[in-house]
């Protein structure tokens, strides 16, 4: 196969295809039933990050490993939010 | 904890203290777009009387542990208040208090009622359009990608295109739902 980063239009239909099948499922789903692959896809990412967290300290200890979930999803939170909120309200507005 | 228990929490909360909310966030988005994974339950609570909030967090406290300080957004200055779940996984509850903004007083008179099997209960959500408008108005990559999302789940021609354009214009973000619509390929 053609490696698709070496033609503009070969990788542009590349993405639209995977695009595409992604909106497909979606749409061939319930609203329901997208509601619920939200909150599997949460439960499952936060497995994830405890697992990869026990990995990466090399401890046995399930609350170190999510102490250290908690110390990332505070430090990401401030990242992702940073300019977007503020404790003070300007007078003016 | 479970994401679904703690919007559970939250939700039975403000029907306990009888207040009118709508769920925004990853779990509206979910409902109309391509479901994602998120790190919070988002609420915006109508106040019914000035101590509306603070009755709601005293409920939530033994399980929620909220932040001393109210934030306000940097766009519309709306009013947060930030918790984050005592038992694992650390999911964030974010309350937003309803405010007067002329835009988010019609999304949340627009809101549905509806139920949900995972939540086993029946719960209140913005419509998609207003989910959109409200994406391309924050206009952060995310918010981008999830009105783009919810355009091509729902297809524009069973969206109320007219209502979307009309807020745009007011919000000057027409160009940013035109490149969201160029952005869908054919389906």
């Amino acid at each position: 196969m053609a490696n698709p980063h070496a033609n503009p239009e070969a990788l542009r239909e590349l993405q639209d295809a995977i695009y595409r099948d992604k909106v497909l499922r979606a749409r061939a789903m319930t609203p329901d039933q997208r509601f619920a692959a939200v909150c599997e896809l949460t439960n499952g990412v936060f497995e994830r990050m405890h697992e990869g967290a026990m990995w990466q300290l090399n401890t046995t200890d399930p609350q170190v490993g999510w102490a250290e979930v908690r110390r990332r999803m505070e430090r990401l939170t401030k990242t992702q939010e940073f300019g977007y909120y503020t404790t003070e309200k300007p007078s003016r507005t | 904890m479970k994401v679904e228990d703690l919007a559970n929490l939250v939700i039975r909360a403000c029907e306990a203290e009888a207040l009118d909310y709508m769920v925004t966030g990853a779990f509206a988005f979910g409902f109309y777009g391509i479901p994602r994974s998120t790190k919070d339950v988002d609420l915006v609570i109508s106040m019914g009387a000035s101590d509306a909030i603070s009755r709601i967090i005293s409920r939530l406290e033994p399980e929620v542990e909220f932040g001393t300080q109210v934030q306000f957004d940097t766009l519309t200055w709306g009013r947060r208040h930030v918790g984050r779940s005592r038992a694992n996984p650390p999911l964030q509850v974010e309350l937003f208090e309803l405010f007067d903004d002329p835009f988010v007083r019609q999304q949340f008179a627009r809101r549905r009622q509806l139920f949900s099997n995972q939540l086993n209960q029946v719960t209140w959500l913005p419509t998609p359009e207003d989910v959109i408008v409200q994406k391309l108005r924050w206009g952060r990559n995310k918010d981008l990608d999830d009105a783009r999302d919810v355009l091509a789940v729902q297809g524009p021609e069973t969206l109320d295109m007219p209502y979307i354009e009309n807020w745009c214009t007011m919000h000057g973000t027409t160009e940013r739902l035109q490149v969201a619509l160029a952005a869908i390929p054919p389906m």
